[in-house]
């Protein structure tokens, strides 16, 4: 691997297409496009039988992970791991592996689509810049988390528009409440960031909620700290301790699993802060030490002892750290939950040393579920005209209650640049298909995952497949076609964005590497996959005035009869997207087993009280809808809580994830905590038998389930 | 009272079975016959002239130094030298039209295994086996002709007579089926 | 399997159980990489499924004390391995230069009398042609044969990545590295739970884990001489 890496010098795009028999080349310092060029023209590099390999980031999830693909004439095989990279380090999850199916699924959308038929590129751009002429009031970008140079882009566009800035949201902000948490870090320390937590340094984490080794934020970073943490310093094994009602691949890999009520992670935060301040012997602002810890103990159904227990390896440990995670951030009460974590985190005075906590630099510019919650509202109002959406498929990852597809049919016009036809495009006047990550230019500012700021690059490892085009070039294009915008827009392409946008980073002279002018610059951001600084080095929280904010801890009303607490989580498929993959989908789950499908996990107690048995069709009913699954008996799950994940049901996206299992988000309420991020954690369900049985595929009928052996 | 004959018997039978197996063995040596010619070439290339006048094998297939293929040559390597040679023949007449075509040669690959073989020409060339030891005499061929019997056991016959410490290596399955 | 010799071992893994959190990224990393065919919803339930490489999870205690118990479960690589003398056909080999078990496909008939040899459960069929749609089967990886109805296969210790690095360091005249060779699983593993390398090397990465106080193999009382080894996990440090 390192020897294919450090053999990479000037690598130029090559290869050779399996229809033509034609080699593609482009890409170098020189030259910016992908294009097709003949057999004729082989460079000199590019050799038939060997493979060439390109740095470039991934985009299945918004961590920025560096990926080196291996091409081979002209095809991408397979996805690696950067090694140089700071976020990643040479790791890849199954998402990213699974890059190449999505590049080469049969199911892709082939060129630019008006109402379901075919039209060309000239009057795709036409009609997208007829739509910037009219009102700039009415436009709307509703983007992704991925990729951030798009987002920039777009911002740019709309503030020379004159349009609202883009709304920016999808289901890794939703289920991680990154608002909540980047709400409570202005709370405790004044700056609105994602904070950066030092696991690898480490030696007791205290994650609530934290599914950090699934999706959470940036797993490989984290999942890379959690090595590091328990293979410890001088053989010292540090201690992970998880507090969350279902236990995930994050709980099930602790030293010690605690299932508080859903809801009540707040009250446990708080009971923790206050056992910890007395060992300590700190004191508590009014809020968090009114909190009895004996009191918050039995609302959580926890034993008190067990707390006692948590605080005194906290308290005395050398680094310990405490981790606010999403499922312990989505309730009403989720502010506090966060202000909580944190100051237990301020309590043990690790803000800015090894093993704490950091403030990262980039500004997230994520929206909150308020934020699309008045989109759809100026939706329905019929005041736009225009709305385009890139990187998120909100008719399937967004509550069923929030009514988006009829909104969306309240909009004359309706671009989508998905790449894959998904239930959002499906609703679109205007389809103008992106290319997929591996073909794609961009960057993306890495999100709290690495121990130094770091912007990741991305180029195109192989000509595009399908008539596809740039979302960026599209919007350039339009823009181009109107006076005003095309001065404040004054590029001629995606690339001479980012180039543009990159020439801070050079003036800088604070990366790894040094270059004269930009296209230098370009070549080695290309070749090594990002820019980032030698040295690590993050800022330091400061808390000012640490007690001064309160929010309301209240705990949730106690569970009616018959009613249980629903949990939802985010799988390897991620936010939904990945269910097309079909190498993904036969990835087990780690915790079931099971694959291709949806589950809903209950207790085994619950499941004999309510007369359901495994495999059996189960209907979940909530406020907002109602779905049906097959039971999965889950030992490690809260009695009083069944769990469905999330990412199966689609109604679109093509033959691998059509018609698979439920969608989750049919139950989700709309209610909002204090930050504007949607509080699911509190959804409540009835579940009952439906008399239907269906198997489910699972990777553990054939080697046993239990093993009492021990 | 008719006499009865066994089927096995009738002549008319027998021919027929005859006959089958005559088209099957026909049908069989035919085939094993086009595996052995030459398949039909888009320019009747003359390797015996080329290695005659003294080019060098790798200096049109590169590849067997660095890595598992040869390598075919693309026109811009043919066209380097015959650009400054008096183009009299036809075939050099179908050289130039792919040139000013800027249009790839689409040769045929003669020299094939099967994809469960895994060979690589770096080691070989590396250990000083010459091109012709499989690829038989070049210089006495017009186009490429496929040699006979290149099965497993020809390999082995020429890995049996390495070195003995290293047979054991070279006889290894992996080193061709993975 | 009647004489016991002396281990001769050559390529050999680790797997640290304390650090493996049973993610399932060394199963996606291994199909991917070796063009191992998805097979759906049905066949999958079935136990049809092709995984070289699975994450066994066990189930330890009971609620709230519950925790699961991952096993990374591929072919053990055998020095004694059950697999190889029941083949009638020497399909199932043994690799006397990279001590190894292969499966030589283009001489496997699919008797599959080495699968239900195996203790370890580590072979799989492929019991139909699993087809990959255009243009899917684009990403293949053309140093794996891709197989065929009828025959049985199993992890090689990404044998083409052993070969590969080894051709290489024969070129630029030196030996092999630790390190040099990775196979598909360790490479993407995302905790380094996965090390692989030469055990007959005392000073390998690999040898170093293989003498923790921590190190077990698996069913090592049938006498297979399997060449993974595990380190136990749950925080049992020092035996």
């Amino acid at each position: 691997m390192t020897q294919k890496y450090t053999r990479r010098e000037f690598i130029k795009l090559s290869g050779l297409t399996a229809a033509a028999a034609a080699v593609l080349t482009g890409c170098g310092p020189a030259s910016r496009y992908v294009v097709r060029r003949p057999y004729t023209d082989m460079p000199e590099y590019q050799q038939t039988g060997l493979s060439t390999y390109f740095a470039t980031t991934c985009r299945e999830c918004p961590a920025g992970c560096g990926l080196i693909v291996r091409t081979h004439e002209g095809r991408a095989i397979k996805v690696e791991g950067n090694p140089a990279h700071p976020v990643n380090r040479g790791k890849v999850c199954s998402r990213g592996l699974t890059a190449v199916q999505g590049l080469y699924n049969p199911d892709r959308i082939t060129g630019p689509l008006q109402n379901g038929s075919e039209i060309s590129w000239d009057q795709a751009v036409a009609q997208v810049s007829e739509a910037l002429k009219a009102d700039p009031q009415g436009v709307a970008f509703f983007l992704g988390l991925a990729p951030d140079h798009l987002f920039d882009l777009v911002s740019e566009l709309t503030a020379a528009l004159g349009a609202p800035p883009p709304v920016r949201y999808g289901a890794y902000g939703m289920f991680d409440a990154r608002r909540t948490l980047t709400e409570a870090a202005k709370l405790t320390f004044g700056v609105p960031s994602m904070p950066f937590f030092d696991l690898g340094e480490s030696d007791f984490i205290l994650s609530f909620g934290a599914n950090f080794l699934e999706t959470w934020v940036s797993p490989l970073a984290y999942a890379r700290g959690l090595s590091q943490m328990r293979r410890g310093k001088n053989n010292a094994r540090g201690r992970l301790v998880v507090i969350e009602p279902r236990q995930s691949v994050t709980s099930g890999t602790a030293d010690l699993w605690l299932a508080p009520a859903p809801g009540t992670e707040a009250l446990v935060a708080a009971a923790l802060a206050n056992l910890v301040a007395a060992r300590l012997g700190l004191s508590l602002p009014d809020d968090l030490a009114s909190v009895d810890p004996k009191e918050a103990a039995a609302a959580a159904g926890i034993a008190f002892e067990k707390l006692q227990e948590v605080a005194a390896g906290f308290a005395s440990a050398r680094a310990p750290l405490a981790l606010p995670g999403g499922s312990a951030l989505a309730h009403a009460n989720g502010l506090a939950a966060a202000r909580a974590v944190l100051v237990l985190n301020a309590l043990v005075k690790n803000l800015g040393r090894p093993g704490g906590v950091f403030l990262t630099p980039a500004d997230p510019a994520a929206s909150s579920f308020a934020d699309v919650q008045d989109l759809v509202a100026r939706m329905n109002a019929g005041k736009i005209h225009t709305l385009f959406i890139h990187g998120v498929n909100p008719v399937f990852e967004l509550p069923a209650a929030l009514g988006f597809a009829a909104a969306l049919k309240k909009v004359p016009q309706v671009v989508s640049f998905a790449s894959f036809p998904d239930e959002t495009a499906a609703l679109s006047t205007l389809v103008l298909p992106d290319h997929t990550l591996l073909e794609s230019w961009g960057y993306q500012r890495t999100l709290a995952g690495a121990d130094r700021e770091a912007y990741s690059a991305a180029q195109p490892v192989v000509v595009p497949l399908h008539n596809t085009r740039a979302a960026a070039d599209v919007l350039l294009s339009a823009a181009r076609q109107l006076p005003t915008l095309a001065a404040a827009l004054p590029y001629a392409d995606e690339v001479e964005f980012l180039q543009a946008r990159l020439l801070p980073l050079l003036e800088s002279r604070k990366g790894f590497y040094d270059a004269p002018e930009i296209l230098t610059f370009w070549s080695q951001w290309l070749q090594y996959g990002g820019w980032w600084p030698q040295r690590a080095g993050l800022e330091a929280p400061i808390v000012a005035e640490l007690y001064a904010a309160a929010a309301p801890l209240t705990p949730p009303a106690p569970l009616a009869s018959g009613e249980l607490h629903f949990y939802t989580y985010p799988t390897q498929l991620g936010d939904g997207s990945g269910a097309n993959r079909p190498w993904l989908q036969e990835t087990p789950d780690p915790m079931t087993t099971v694959m291709w499908n949806s589950w809903v996990e209950i207790h085994p107690e619950t499941a004999a009280k309510l007369g359901i048995h495994d495999d059996d069709v189960v209907k979940i009913v909530s406020a907002s809808g109602e779905i049906e699954a097959v039971a999965y008996l889950y030992p490690a799950i809260r009695p009083d809580t069944v769990a469905v994940p999330f990412g199966q049901g689609h109604s679109a996206l093509g033959r691998y994830a059509e018609g698979r299992g439920a969608n989750p988000a049919a139950l989700l309420p709309l209610s909002v905590n204090e930050s504007g991020d949607l509080s699911f954690g509190d959804t409540r369900v009835s579940v009952q038998p439906t008399g239907q049985r269906r198997p489910l595929s699972r990777m553990e009928n054939r080697h046993g389930v239990y093993d009492h052996a021990e | 009272m008719d006499k009865v004959i066994a089927l096995t018997k009738r002549p008319a039978f027998r021919i027929g079975v005859g006959l089958v197996l005559l088209v099957l063995l026909a049908g069989a040596g035919g085939g094993l016959y086009l595996t052995q010619t030459p398949p039909p070439q888009p320019i009747q290339f003359p390797h015996n002239l080329h290695v005659g006048i003294g080019a060098q094998c790798q200096y049109c297939h590169p590849g067997v130094a660095w890595g598992p293929t040869a390598g075919l040559p693309s026109i811009s390597k043919c066209w380097g030298c015959h650009q400054q040679v008096q183009k009299k023949s036809p075939e050099l007449e179908k050289l130039a039209a792919y040139v000013s075509r800027n249009e790839a040669v689409p040769w045929v690959p003669v020299a094939i295994q099967p994809d469960f073989v895994h060979f690589n020409h770096r080691p070989h060339v590396a250990a000083g086996v010459a091109c012709e030891s499989c690829h038989g005499d070049i210089s006495k061929m017009t186009v490429a002709e496929p040699q006979p019997r290149q099965n497993m056991g020809w390999c082995l016959d020429c890995h049996k007579t390495m070195a003995p410490e290293n047979f054991t290596r070279l006889s290894d399955c992996s080193i061709c089926h993975y | 399997m009647a004489e016991v010799t002396e281990e001769k071992m050559k390529w050999g893994m680790a797997i640290d159980l304390d650090v493996c959190t049973g993610c399932n990224a060394c199963v996606t990393a291994c199909a991917m990489e070796n063009n191992i065919p998805f097979t759906g919803e049905d066949e999958s339930g079935y136990g049809r499924g092709l995984h070289w490489i699975r994450i066994q999870r066990y189930w330890h205690g009971d609620y709230p004390e519950i925790k699961p118990d991952y096993s990374p479960m591929l072919c053990q690589q055998c020095g004694n391995a059950p697999c190889e003398p029941v083949c009638p056909v020497f399909a199932a080999v043994h690799s006397e230069e990279e001590q190894i078990n292969l499966q030589v496909y283009n001489r496997c008939i699919g008797t599959r009398y080495c699968a239900n040899n195996c203790p370890y459960l580590s072979r799989v069929f492929n019991w139909f042609d699993y087809e990959i749609p255009e243009p899917m089967a684009y990403y293949l990886n053309p140093s794996v044969t891709v197989r065929r109805r009828g025959v049985m296969e199993k992890c090689t210790f990404c044998v083409q990545r052993i070969h590969a690095g080894q051709e290489q360091a024969k070129a630029e005249g030196r030996p092999v590295q630790d390190g040099d060779i990775v196979p598909a699983c360790a490479q993407a593993c995302p905790t380094d739970a996965i090390i692989f390398g030469d055990l007959s090397d005392p000073q390998s990465r690999v040898s170093q884990m293989a003498r923790s106080q921590r190190s077990f193999r698996q069913l090592e009382e049938l006498g297979t001489e399997p060449r993974v080894i595990y380190l136990k996990g749950g925080g049992q440090y020092g035996g």
